[in-house]
């Protein structure tokens, strides 16, 4: 499937030009699913570090059960989002497909690379202008979401399915085979917690880089995620 | 007929003949066979000699076999005397050398296809095998010969599962799991280092009783005692639940029982049957007595970081690594690249904002 | 090799050579092999250890707080003891004091597993050297009653109860079916006890099978479970809890209570079975005074079981520490493990590699690398080895020496210098004045493998009641209100300094253990263990000196030389443990 990258777009990306872009579901999807991933993250982390222990009886409180309790319900918001996510691949517009497939073959993709590889590294003074992701931010959430993000979802129901149990969806889907691919729980824990650490690195940079681009490129983007257009400047 | 057979160590044990024959109608329907098959069963029970038994001693530190002579019910005694026939065991046999090596011919020879092969430890397959001699040669080789002829082959221990201490790295003997080296025969593993005393004669007095293997989990082990994580059934977890930690040995949290997590214990992770039925007839189990499990019944447990790391490390990053040693360095690295790159970015454009107005 | 003369053993290979491999009834894998002269008497005796796992490689690099967990699975018949040792060389390297119950906590656990390692070894592992199960088929039981209550007033001892038991033996032996039995040496001319006795000692098999189980609940609920309890290095995991809320997460008063009762009924059993048995035994074996080895020469003992915390020093301990050299009963040498000329290790005859193996190496700076050679004049061929050549490398287990001399260590040494100190240790002289009294024997009768048999049941005794005692000083230093366990001071890495090292001991079951650690940024930099059965089983040294199984078996008659019962006998009376010797 061909994907549309900075090609044919020279008519639409002319000055001035608006194009409808981020249907309304990927804006809502990409809200909902920003926000699970950080209360994934920071719950994720005060499980594996948890806060310092509170008084009184075991049965008057429930800090650490409350805390798996929210990571397990934003890691349902953020699993079914990515379901949701990927049917609207298929029915969506083109653009919708992009953060799923990587134009590997594409040389003009590899040059968009590298040109705003350079121009992060000052040796350009103008980004291209791209309809839709750039190839960069293309490579990387495709790299930390469409695979980081089914890491993810892997690695984090198998180890839901081991408090589930046998007889859950996620033990027989998950569980059943990762725990023995990984050799171990342990291991498999070692893994989610690393791959969080990952999907944090990548969201630090890409709101560094839509903040950048909003200000430095030639085309509206943080606007986009939130109006679904993308308007082009000189 | 002089041999104490399966029906007379029941009746032996209390159990009536009525009984009897109601378990052998068990056996026969979960079996999945005729009704009528009760009565085979029974007459087969009545009449068979205890199944022979031979145990195998690798690279390993006999624990299990320590283990297993613990056991409250059945007794040992019982198990050697009356369940099985320990026809080789070099830990406990009278024979020797030339003397014991002829028992394990024998018994090979007399029981073909029909002996358990219990295996203690593990084969190292470095030096040609020569870590680990029995009789001249390699242990490997002993292993393989008598596993050819055996009906079924059950792994003691974290060594014979999955190599335990001494495949810990850098495994200098290149100590190798049971199943890595014989592949032909029904394995089963009952992890642990050593495991439970009455989980191992819970295990082979069930292979005696339903003439069948236990039904195993995808790495082989018996989901009856494996099934679950030490956490699941964990007496502390409540106060996991709670959030009331153990936060330094000896601590207030540590006097009252609290949950040993941030002191690294391995429950979370760990499968195996120590916190419902408790070692040594019950008595403790290591949380019981105040230390995380160390996850001694799980694949690699020596080499996942300190035993007292609640994240423990990924060995791909080399001995010192976790995930947040990892990530928190990248993520601080990305973080003043980022705040590096803004500065920078920042300065060239109010430097060429000047010359190059309006171009973005 | 030709006859030589060493430690006052003549050497000579050039007789009939008996192999025995594998040795059974002991832990691990082991070979022996013997010449044997026109009459049957042991010429040359060549012991050799047949495993290697390579812990001491294993544990580089690691964290020092976990290396009790790994050194503790060298062995698991004389478990905990080799975590008590790493705890310890882990607490010297750091300068780490522990709180007085810690201490004492640690001081039952390593008594427990004495009382229980003994009690099994001599019944399980070595009773068959002594007992002849098919002769305990003809016994009459009420005769074998009567000489039950002619030496004990335990109460299992009733005819009938004789009569039970005879009769499961019966039943076993005629199913045809026999076990760990099969092939056994019954019959055997050297085998000299009555039926009667015989029967009972079987009988007592069984029952030390079952009561032993019972004996190690101690360290479960110390440690969590047994084999392999856990350890701590500071103090102990098992927090004390006598008054508050929540104290059944600890050790309570019904923990206290179970404690005690084990510690009661444990010594009790040691009383009424165990030792009236041995004496039984030994009163017809009197004759039999073989398998003396070094004993008497050359014995050695670091001593355990402090009395106060953090004072390791031979006058707060109370096992006896010293060295007894070239047969002179009259001097106790003192002994330093960290002295470089004391402890050294051999490698000429043993399966590793040192830059010169002229020379011994202190455990400080030991090195583990392993090469198996075999010498030119072996028999068969690298995987098939039928004669193995003593004059090469022959064996996994290498050769310590404390100043030169080769070692006995065990209950025998222990005994011994515990006997020439009686001002220190009353209680191990009376009892052992008592023993020979009743069996009528000189002191010198010691040095045997009856009398290495004699001392490891003298020695249960002894652990039994210093059980109780470490007992009592647990509940009034928790009456004077201290319930302290561990101490956390040094617990986190950053308050190590950069480079440590210390040496940890104890008494194992099978005599003298040491483990010598370097920590170098935070990591185990080197790791040496030095373990009882390495210094009884070890190899010939550069000089040719052998070691204490080696000389044990010399001169020794075989009655029938195709059936080893005499060199088991000796052998079991060391009670060997190869996984330890070698690790
Ligand atoms: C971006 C997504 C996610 C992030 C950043 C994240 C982060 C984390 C982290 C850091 C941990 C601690 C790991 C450890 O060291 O033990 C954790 C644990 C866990 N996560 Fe996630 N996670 C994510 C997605 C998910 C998903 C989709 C699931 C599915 C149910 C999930 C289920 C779990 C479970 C079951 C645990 C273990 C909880 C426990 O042991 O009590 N996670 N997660
Ligand atoms: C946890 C936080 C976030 C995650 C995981 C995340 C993830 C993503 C993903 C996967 C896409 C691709 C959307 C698609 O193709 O369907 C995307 C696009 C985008 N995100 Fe985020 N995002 C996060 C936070 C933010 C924030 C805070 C901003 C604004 C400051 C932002 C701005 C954008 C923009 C502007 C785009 C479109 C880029 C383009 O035009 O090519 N994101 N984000
Ligand atoms: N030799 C030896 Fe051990 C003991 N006792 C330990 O140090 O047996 Ni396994
Ligand atoms: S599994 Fe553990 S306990 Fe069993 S033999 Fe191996 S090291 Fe020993
Ligand atoms: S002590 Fe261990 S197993 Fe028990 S609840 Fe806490 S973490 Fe889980
Ligand atoms: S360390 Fe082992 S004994 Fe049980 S509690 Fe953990 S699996
Ligand atoms: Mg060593």
């Amino acid at each position: 499937m061909s994907v549309d990258i900075a090609s044919n777009a020279d008519l639409e990306t002319a000055a001035g030009n608006t194009v409808y872009v981020y249907e309304a579901p990927v804006r809502l999807w990409h809200w909902i699913n920003a926000l699970s991933i950080v209360v994934l993250a920071v719950t994720g982390y005060l499980i594996a570090s948890p806060l310092p222990s509170v008084g009184g009886e075991a049965s008057d409180n429930f800090l650490m059960g409350y805390i798996r309790f929210t990571h397990f319900t934003a890691a349902y918001v953020f699993a079914i989002g990515f379901l949701v996510r990927l049917y609207w691949a298929v029915v969506g517009n083109h653009h919708a497909r992009q953060l799923f497939l990587l134009p590997l073959n594409d040389a003009k993709w590899w040059a968009g690379i590298w040109h705003e590889l350079r121009w992060y590294f000052f040796f350009e003074k103008l980004t291209q202008k791209y309809v839709g992701h750039n190839p960069l931010a293309h490579l990387c959430m495709y790299l930390a979401i469409t695979v980081g993000g089914l890491f993810m979802i892997v690695t984090g129901f198998a180890l839901y399915g081991e408090g589930a149990q046998e007889g859950h969806w996620s033990h027989a889907l998950f569980t059943s085979w990762v725990i023995p691919l990984f050799g171990q729980s342990q291991s498999v824990h070692s893994w989610h917690h690393l791959a969080a650490w990952g999907i944090v690195i990548f969201i630090m940079i890409h709101i560094y880089a839509a903040l950048r681009w909003e200000f430095m490129s030639r085309q509206t983007v943080i606007s986009s995620m939130i109006s679904g257009t993308r308007t082009f400047r000189e | 007929m002089a041999s104490e057979t399966f029906y007379e160590v029941m009746r032996r044990q209390g159990i009536t003949r009525r009984s009897f024959m109601k378990f052998c109608s068990l056996t026969a329907a979960s079996l999945g066979l005729a009704p009528a098959f009760a009565s085979k069963i029974a007459n087969a029970m009545e009449t068979k000699p205890r199944t022979p038994v031979i145990w195998l001693h690798g690279l390993e530190c006999t624990c299990c076999s320590e283990s297993f002579i613990r056991s409250a019910h059945p007794l040992a005694k019982d198990v050697v005397l009356s369940m099985l026939s320990l026809d080789y065991d070099d830990t406990l046999m009278a024979a020797a050398g030339h003397q014991a090596e002829a028992a394990l011919e024998e018994i090979k020879k007399k029981y073909k296809g029909n002996y358990i092969l219990a295996v203690e430890g593990n084969p190292p397959l470095n030096e040609d095998g020569m870590y680990c001699i029995q009789g001249g040669r390699p242990f490997v080789e002993v292993l393989k010969e008598t596993a050819a002829d055996a009906k079924a082959i059950i792994s003691w221990g974290a060594c014979a599962s999955w190599g335990c201490v001494q495949a810990a790295k850098p495994n200098p003997t290149r100590a190798t799991p049971v199943h890595k080296v014989i592949t032909d025969k029904p394995i089963i593993k009952v992890p642990g280092c050593p495991p439970i005393a009455e989980v191992m004669t819970g295990v082979i007095t069930y292979m005696l009783t339903f003439d069948r293997l236990p039904e195993l989990d995808r790495q082989g082990r018996p989901k009856m005692f494996y099934g679950q994580r030490i956490h699941d059934k964990c007496y502390r977890r409540p106060h996991f639940d709670a959030g009331q930690f153990v936060e330094s040995w000896d601590d207030d949290g540590a006097r009252k029982g609290f949950c040993l997590y941030k002191m690294g214990c391995k429950g979370p992770t760990t499968y195996n049957a120590c916190s419902t039925m408790r070692w040594n007839g019950g008595v403790s189990f290591p949380i019981q007595s105040g230390h995380g499990c160390i996850g001694c019944s799980e694949e690699g447990f020596w080499d996942k970081g300190g035993f007292y790391n609640r994240v423990t490390n990924i060995n791909q990053f080399g001995i010192e690594a976790n995930a947040d040693k990892v990530g928190g360095t990248l993520a601080g690295v990305a973080g003043a690249a980022v705040v590096a790159h803004a500065a920078v970015s920042a300065l060239s454009r109010a430097r060429s904002g000047k010359t190059e107005q309006g171009e973005k | 090799m030709a006859a030589y003369e060493t430690q006052g053993f003549k050497m000579d290979n050039s007789g009939k050579r008996v192999v025995v491999d594998p040795v059974c009834r002991i832990e691990g894998h082991m070979r022996v092999e013997v010449n044997l002269n026109d009459k049957n008497v042991i010429t040359n005796a060549v012991s050799t250890g047949t495993m290697w796992r390579g812990l001491e490689v294993i544990l580089k690099g690691r964290d020092p707080r976990d290396a009790w967990a790994f050194t503790e699975r060298i062995c698991g018949v004389c478990t905990g003891t080799h975590a008590l040792t790493s705890v310890r060389a882990v607490e010297s390297a750091l300068n780490i004091q522990i709180p007085e119950n810690a201490n004492t906590i640690r001081n039952i656990m390593q008594l427990n597993l004495y009382v229980h390692d003994h009690l099994v070894h001599f019944y399980h592992l070595h009773a068959l050297d002594w007992v002849d199960v098919v002769s305990a088929l003809s016994a009459d039981p009420k005769k074998t009653s009567e000489l039950a209550q002619s030496i004990s007033d335990w109460p299992l001892s009733s005819p009938g109860y004789f009569r039970d038991v005879q009769n499961r033996l019966k039943k076993f032996v005629e199913s045809g079916q026999l076990g760990p039995f099969m092939n056994g040496y019954w019959g055997n001319p050297a085998y000299k006890l009555p039926p009667e006795a015989n029967l009972m000692a079987v009988t007592h098999y069984l029952e030390a099978l079952d009561f032993q189980k019972e004996i190690v609940k101690i360290h479960t609920i110390f440690g969590g479970k047994n084999p392999h309890p856990n350890w701590l290095v500071g103090g102990v995991p098992c927090a004390i809890n006598i008054n508050d809320t929540g104290a059944g997460g600890a050790i309570n008063m019904e923990r206290l209570n179970q404690v005690k009762s084990i510690i009661d009924r444990s010594r009790e059993f040691i009383e009424k079975v165990y030792l009236p048995d041995l004496l039984a035994i030994a009163t017809f074996y009197k004759g039999w005074g073989f398998g003396g080895g070094l004993s008497g020469k050359n014995m050695l003992s670091y001593g355990d079981i402090p009395q106060r915390a953090n004072d390791y020093t031979a006058a707060n301990l109370l096992f006896p520490r010293g060295a007894i050299i070239n047969g002179d009963l009259s001097k106790i040498h003192e002994v330093d493990l960290n002295d470089p000329e004391q402890i050294q290790e051999f490698v000429t005859h043993s399966w590793y590699k040192y830059p010169d193996e002229t020379k011994g190496l202190h455990p400080f700076d030991g090195i583990t690398e392993p090469n198996f050679e075999l010498g030119p004049k072996t028999k068969g061929t690298k995987t098939r080895i039928e004669e193995l050549d003593e004059s090469a490398k022959y064996s996994w287990i290498k050769a310590p020496r404390w100043r030169g001399n080769a070692m006995e260590v065990g209950p025998l040494s222990r005994m011994v210098l515990g006997y020439l100190q009686p001002k220190q240790f009353p209680f191990i002289k009376e009892t052992i004045d008592g023993v020979l009294h009743k069996l009528d024997l000189p002191v010198t009768a010691l040095f045997s493998t009856l009398g290495r048999t004699a001392a490891r049941g003298i020695e249960t005794l002894y652990c039994a009641k210093l059980q109780t005692e470490q007992f009592d000083k647990l509940i009034a230093n928790l009456k004077a209100g201290d319930s302290a366990t561990a101490n956390v001071e040094k617990w986190d890495p950053a308050s190590w300094p950069k480079e440590a090292r210390g040496a940890g001991f104890t008494e194992a079951p099978r005599g003298a253990l040491g483990h010598w650690i370097k920590i170098k940024d935070t990591k185990i930099d080197n790791y040496q263990c030095v373990v009882p059965t390495t210094w009884n089983g070890g190899p010939r040294d550069p000089k040719g000196q052998i070691g204490a199984f080696e000389a044990s078996l010399m001169d020794t008659p075989l009655a029938v030389p195709d059936q080893p019962l005499e060199i088991l006998r000796t052998l079991h009376s060391f009670d060997p443990c190869l996984a330890c010797s070698t690790h």
